[in-house]
């Protein structure tokens, strides 16, 4: 089954000053329970491309279907309500509600779903036991380490049952104990839940870890690997 | 959750939310105390009034408003004085005969009211007794007077000296009494003390000629509450009378208390002005500092209502928490003089001056803390809605991007 289908995608930043040109047609679909690398150079457009598909940006030209529905189409506020119920999120860095707990942060897009408690109190514990976090329940963001900051972010993105998991650049702040430890919760995800994540990353030992590695160069897929 | 959020965002920058709220908790205090103290004031010279002068209700035939002339009498004043006494509302009532008299002095001669008293019921209306400073209250003997301490000095009187007073009677000729002294008053209204003289009733009906003779009833009723009631059902039963209220009595007070009313609008316009400039700076920092917090937010699915609500929430936190604050510190104050009131003695000349007790109560009725809450709820309201409207206004994407 086809979770994302995005067909010529473009995307020209400040279209009437200095235009970019960051995404010069790509065509990408991705399948339930792919484990996907978006990779490249710099600039070469992989954030671009992310934001797009989570509904977080709109692109100049081209269409965008996730779970076969268009969401072009989509106001801002019908787009927010898209992502809540369908989108899993994984920033670099400030993923976290810093007033709140590891818990709280967790439950936080249920409570926007507006889950039971029942239902909201047993995915988190089951969620912060897929993540290693059991412990750390109570604590704040800035009471945990990059890691562990991360790995509460996995379980938040996860918390909603979206239908896929973006995660731009989720490790580039941990060390690499903390990188593998985070790739080895999201592969057990992945393997357990049946869930799609697409990444982005910089770092080699992420990319080995793929099950599909997509290049893009210049705004344009040079390169995509199924393993 | 959201609820729990907002409180806990007014504390991650504790300095900044303290400074907004200690602002608003001063100013709501200041606000309260000032005007407690303003109450107080004008509900001890308003008291004052009543129980020195005007009493509840007075009573009067229509042309002795216009004309303080001794045959504009009020008629048949003692029954109407009896069936008014019998009534459930009235605490104490008394007839009064008031005449325009010169009085006589070995040293000069003044111009003075005369209100001859009836001695047992008087007391119980305007506490006059209680006043008396030098000498006593009406004794053994007939054709006493008692009067202003400060008029006594200045015509270079004593007690047990004797004064003439002079007035028209009943028949329009002019007639005169010698009366000795036996009392001298500090009512704390100077004005007062100076312009009148009291004497019995008895003595000054005599010398006019007609026992019965009277020109005002003057009402105390057992609850203040009562006297718009009151006075509308005494003119409805004596509708030939004037029935006037304190306030039509003397308008000033009434002035007053109007005024007092318009003071705290006044004081409370200018406390919310300032404090919406305030909030609105403070909330926007908060924003602004949390626009990538708030990217977040918008990006995991926190629709814009939502974020709207958190700020607006948060604002309205801040400022509640520190108006209730400042009115419970308030209240505290307050009841904390209340029981010994606050002593102006050193400024009590001017005050005696204008019938103001040295010593003032402070008090403040819970309709004005209602409304004080109202109207910080209302600014706290309107100072939301800009940094909640930049705060929706956000891109999440660009938001997300900023490093
Ligand atoms: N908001 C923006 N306005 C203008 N240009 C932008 C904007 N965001 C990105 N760009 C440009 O678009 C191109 C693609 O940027 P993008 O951030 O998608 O690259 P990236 O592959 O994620 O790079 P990195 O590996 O450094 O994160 C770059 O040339 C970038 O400068
Ligand atoms: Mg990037």
């Amino acid at each position: 089954m086809k979770v994302i289908e995005a067909k010529g995608i473009e995307k020209i930043y400040n279209p009437n000053k200095i235009p970019v040109h960051a995404l010069k047609g790509v065509d990408l679909e991705i399948e339930q329970g792919e484990f996907t690398a978006i990779v490249g150079p710099s600039g070469s457009g992989k954030t671009t491309l992310l934001n797009i598909i989570g509904g977080l940006d709109r692109p100049s030209e081209g269409s965008i279907e996730v779970g076969g529905k268009d969401i072009s189409a989509l106001s801002d506020n019908q787009l927010i309500d898209f992502r809540k119920d369908n989108i899993g999120f994984v920033f670099q860095a400030y993923n976290l509600i810093p007033v709140l707990t590891a818990k709280e942060n967790i439950e936080f897009v249920m409570l926007l779903q507006n889950r039971s408690e029942a239902e909201r109190n047993q995915r988190t514990n089951e969620l912060l036991k897929a993540v290693g976090l059991e412990d750390k329940i109570d604590k704040r963001p800035s009471e945990l380490s990059g890691g562990q900051q991360q790995r509460v972010a996995v379980a938040r993105a996860l918390a909603s049952k979206p239908t896929f998991v973006l995660a731009d650049e989720p490790t580039a702040n941990l060390d690499s104990e903390s990188t593998s430890n985070l790739l080895d919760i999201m592969a057990k995800l992945n393997q357990e839940e049946n869930m799609t994540f697409v990444f982005s990353t910089h770092d080699q030992r992420v990319i080995d870890r793929a099950h599909r590695i997509v290049t893009l160069v210049d705004g344009k897929i040079d390169t995509d690997v199924r393993r | 959750m959201i609820l729990k959020m907002s409180w806990r965002n007014i504390w991650r920058s504790p300095l900044r939310s303290l400074v907004v709220m200690g602002a608003i908790t001063i100013g709501t205090w200041a606000i309260i105390f000032l005007m407690s103290f303003s109450f107080g004031m004008v509900k001890s010279y308003v008291n004052n009034a009543i129980r020195m002068e005007t009493s509840h209700i007075q009573i009067h035939t229509p042309a002795f408003k216009e004309d303080r002339e001794v045959g504009n009498l009020l008629p048949e004043a003692e029954s109407k004085l009896a069936t008014i006494k019998s009534s459930a509302e009235v605490e104490a009532a008394t007839v009064r005969t008031i005449l325009n008299a010169m009085l006589v002095a070995p040293k000069g001669t003044r111009g003075v009211i005369a209100r001859g008293i009836d001695e047992n019921e008087e007391i119980k209306v305007t506490e006059i007794d209680q006043q008396i400073v030098e000498g006593s209250y009406f004794g053994k003997g007939k054709n006493q007077v008692l009067m202003g301490k400060s008029l006594a000095e200045k015509l270079g009187l004593k007690i047990r000296k004797k004064v003439v007073l002079q007035f028209q009677n009943l028949d329009g000729e002019i007639t005169a009494g010698a009366f000795r002294i036996v009392g001298l008053i500090d009512s704390g209204n100077k004005m007062r003390d100076d312009g009148s003289v009291f004497v019995r009733r008895g003595d000054l009906n005599r010398l006019i000629g007609s026992e019965k003779a009277g020109h005002e009833i003057a009402i105390f009723l057992k609850d203040a509450e009562q006297i718009q009631a009151k006075t509308a059902a005494l003119k409805t039963d004596y509708s030939n009378d004037l029935i006037e209220s304190y306030t039509e009595i003397s308008p000033d007070i009434k002035l007053y208390e109007t005024q007092i009313g318009t003071s705290f609008a006044v004081f409370v316009g200018i406390f919310m002005l300032a404090l919406i400039f305030g909030i609105i700076n403070t909330m926007l920092m908060a924003v602004l500092e949390r626009t990538r917090e708030l990217g977040m937010l918008m990006s995991v699915g926190m629709n814009k209502g939502r974020v709207f609500g958190m700020i607006v929430l948060e604002t309205l936190m801040l400022g509640l928490v520190a108006a209730i604050t400042g009115m419970i510190l308030g209240w505290i104050t307050i009841q904390y003089f209340s029981g010994s009131g606050i002593d102006l003695s050193s400024f009590s000349a001017g005050l005696k001056q204008f019938g103001m007790s040295t010593i003032i109560y402070p008090a403040l009725d819970g309709a004005y803390y209602l409304q004080l809450t109202i109207s910080i709820i209302i600014t706290t309201l309107l100072a939301s809605l800009y940094p909640a409207y930049k705060a929706i206004k956000l891109r999440p994407v660009e938001a997300v991007r900023k490093i």
